[in-house]
């Protein structure tokens, strides 16, 4: 089979760093960099966008009033009980409950939709490019048929790939 | 930001990241110590000890217990709160500090968490036996039930606790495990055996480390550690409002719910030093958690007992500021003189004194003494958990109602077994799960590289 992907291993993060920031000069597209750690400057210029933080403040406003209305439902609505004479809607006491809950509701949600869309989940089998990439090395991966594999691979190369392989 | 030139580096000795791989994940590969399976033994003994209590009080009931009708709440409630204190450490440890962007947490958030999720864990079992009749749980949910269907009272801060104590143990272990989820992929991908990349691989749910992964790695961090941080207020404000709701003399302040979280935070950071000592010491993770990490958390101690010891005489003063009688009863003369005296001055003094020891440098890097001093802390926080809880029941309005109080072997051996528990929890911990964020401290150690190389320090080193 054709080798889909070139990709470099690189040994030094700044090494790496030179040859992300050359492809961007150069318009190669980059498919993808596998790091040990998160690396800030390739992570903004990579051109991928995460709204993870937005829609866990959704999740959050519709959670909270979600809480409310069932509390409101529950104990006003639906069977109001008398506890000792205070009012049935006793909303200020609500709160602690809507909180917690609301909390509870963003990390549960926002934890899957984490899973979902980084695509995390037990056992599955994802190709995974380089092993060491978790452990000390930095990948660089370039699809074959949406960039220029050749230019790609002398310019990692030059920015002192220690290997290129083709995948 | 973290000024390495100015402070030292965080991580000695100049590591590689292969070598910081390796090094973290060394005690995983390497056959048990006989100490590990000597701990593991006495703790599963310690643990057969808490189930058999818990078997005699679900078959005979809550009798079996020294509480009466007077001092209603005893060493269950007292180990409730005591172990919901401990379980604050790690999300204060990871969470405040990460948003508060304290890089030195790096080293130490993991076994901090790992400790949180275990002693929430123990203390949720005290209110749940506490509750009486433990086959009827569930009653406490608010769900459409044949009885009404009759709903749960949300004014209650009993039902407000059993929400936030559950919603605590989910969230926290949560938060754990995703900060663990990149160094289960390292380990997937170094380990030799087959059934270690299995395992690994599993609960590394495919990481690789690309790039839309740490993006929302890194935004859900965040997203999680700036609302738990709402969530280690409130949780141990609503403990307090347990007590702070109800008319009793000494319980019926507006003092409770900082009072609460201070001290949790107290007891927490000391448990962390209590474990960060003895692991490093254990593993050889000086490098790592190095003498400066455990002076960063001496200094906190000081300042956090500083508070405690306000605290004390805060309720003090309000006590006989109010005129009170029974505010005044309570606390001069069954607390600071009368039938609790120890207790009370126990808790004083193992909280509000000795820890201001600390402030001299001299016994801050004596790491003995400190360690002394944060087992000293665990037990005054104990303490002051009784004087909360027994002082104010056994004596409040009525003489004629007045009661002492102690415990059983039953209620013993319940709080014994839950110790078992923290202890086999942890060191399945030590055995089983990276002990410090590999990739954090990477990312942490890189940062520091960068300006100049930088000379080790570890001649400090004098544990």
């Amino acid at each position: 089979m054709e080798p889909q992907y070139t990709i470099g291993v690189f040994k030094e993060e700044e090494a790496m760093l030179s040859a992300f920031r050359k492809m961007k000069e150069q318009e190669i597209e980059i498919e993808d960099v596998f790091t040990p750690y998160p690396i800030h400057e390739v992570l903004e210029n990579h051109g991928r966008k995460s709204r993870i933080t937005v829609v866990g403040w959704f999740y959050g406003f519709f959670a909270s009033l979600g809480v409310l209305a069932f509390l409101i439902y529950t104990a006003v609505i639906d069977w109001p009980l008398n506890y000792g004479g205070k009012p049935s809607n006793a909303f200020p006491s609500f709160l602690v409950i809507t909180i917690i809950l609301t909390i509870f509701s963003i990390t549960i949600l926002s934890l899957a939709t984490f899973s979902w869309r980084a695509n995390l989940w037990p056992s599955l089998e994802k190709p995974i490019y380089h092993e060491e990439a978790t452990d000390d090395k930095f990948v660089i991966l370039i699809h074959r048929e949406k960039s220029d594999a050749g230019k790609a691979e002398s310019l990692m190369k030059e920015c002192g790939a220690i290997e290129v392989i083709e995948k | 930001m973290y000024n390495t030139e100015v402070r030292g580096p965080l991580i000695l000795g100049n590591k590689s990241l292969s070598q910081i791989t390796a090094d973290i994940t060394s005690p995983l590969y390497a056959r048990p110590k006989f100490w590990w399976i000597v701990g593991l033994g006495i703790s599963s003994i310690m643990m057969l000890l808490g189930f058999w209590s818990i078997y005699v009080t679900i078959s005979q009931g809550i009798g079996t217990w020294g509480v009466n009708n007077t001092v209603g709440w005893g060493w269950a409630i007292i180990n409730f709160v005591w172990w919901i204190g401990i379980g604050h450490a790690g999300t204060a440890f990871s969470i405040f500090l990460l948003i508060l962007r304290q890089e030195w947490r790096s080293s130490i958030n993991r076994a901090a968490e790992a400790m949180t999720v275990v002693a929430v864990g123990c203390a949720a079992i005290f209110p749940a036996l506490h509750m009486g009749r433990i086959w009827n749980a569930f009653f406490i949910l608010p769900y459409p039930n044949t009885r009404g269907p009759l709903w749960v009272n949300y004014n209650s801060p009993l039902f407000w606790d059993f929400i936030a104590i559950t919603a605590y143990l989910l969230i926290s272990a949560s938060f754990w495990y995703l900060g663990m989820v990149p160094d289960f992929a390292t380990i997937r991908d170094n380990a030799k055996s087959k059934i270690k990349k299995a395992a690994y691989g599993f609960f590394a749910m495919g990481w690789r480390g690309s790039v839309g992964e740490w993006k929302r790695y890194e935004g859900l961090s965040y997203i999680l550690g700036g609302i738990a941080a709402v969530l280690v207020v409130s949780v141990h404000s609503i403990v307090s409002t347990d007590f702070a709701v109800s008319v009793e003399p000494g319980w019926h302040t507006t003092i409770f719910p900082p009072y609460f979280v201070v001290g949790a935070i107290f007891s927490g950071f000391a448990m962390v030093m209590t474990l960060m000592i003895i692991l490093r010491k254990i593993y050889k993770f000086e490098e790592y958690v190095t003498d400066a990490h455990l002076d960063k958390v001496a200094k906190i101690l000081v300042f956090v007992s500083l508070i405690m010891g306000t605290a004390y005489l805060t309720e003090i003063f309000t006590a006989w500021y109010s005129g009170n009688e029974y505010e005044i009863f309570t606390f001069f003369h069954n607390r600071i003189t009368g039938e609790f005296t120890k207790q009370f001055w126990a808790m004083f003094i193992f909280n509000a004194i000795v820890p201001q020891l600390m402030w001299f440098k001299k016994i801050r890097s004596n790491l003995v003494v400190v360690f002394i001093i944060s087992i000293l802390i665990n037990i005054g926080m104990w303490f002051e958990r009784f004087n909360i809880v027994v002082t104010s029941l056994s004596k409040d309005y009525l003489p004629s109602a007045w009661a002492t109080y102690s415990p059983t072997f039953v209620e013993v051996a319940m709080y014994l077994g839950t110790l078992g528990i923290f202890i086999f929890g942890v060191l399945l911990f030590f055995k089983y799960i990276p002990m410090i964020a590999i990739s954090e401290v990477k990312a942490v150690n890189k940062h520091q590289r960068k300006p100049k190389q930088n000379a080790p320090t570890s001649d400090e080193g004098k544990s």
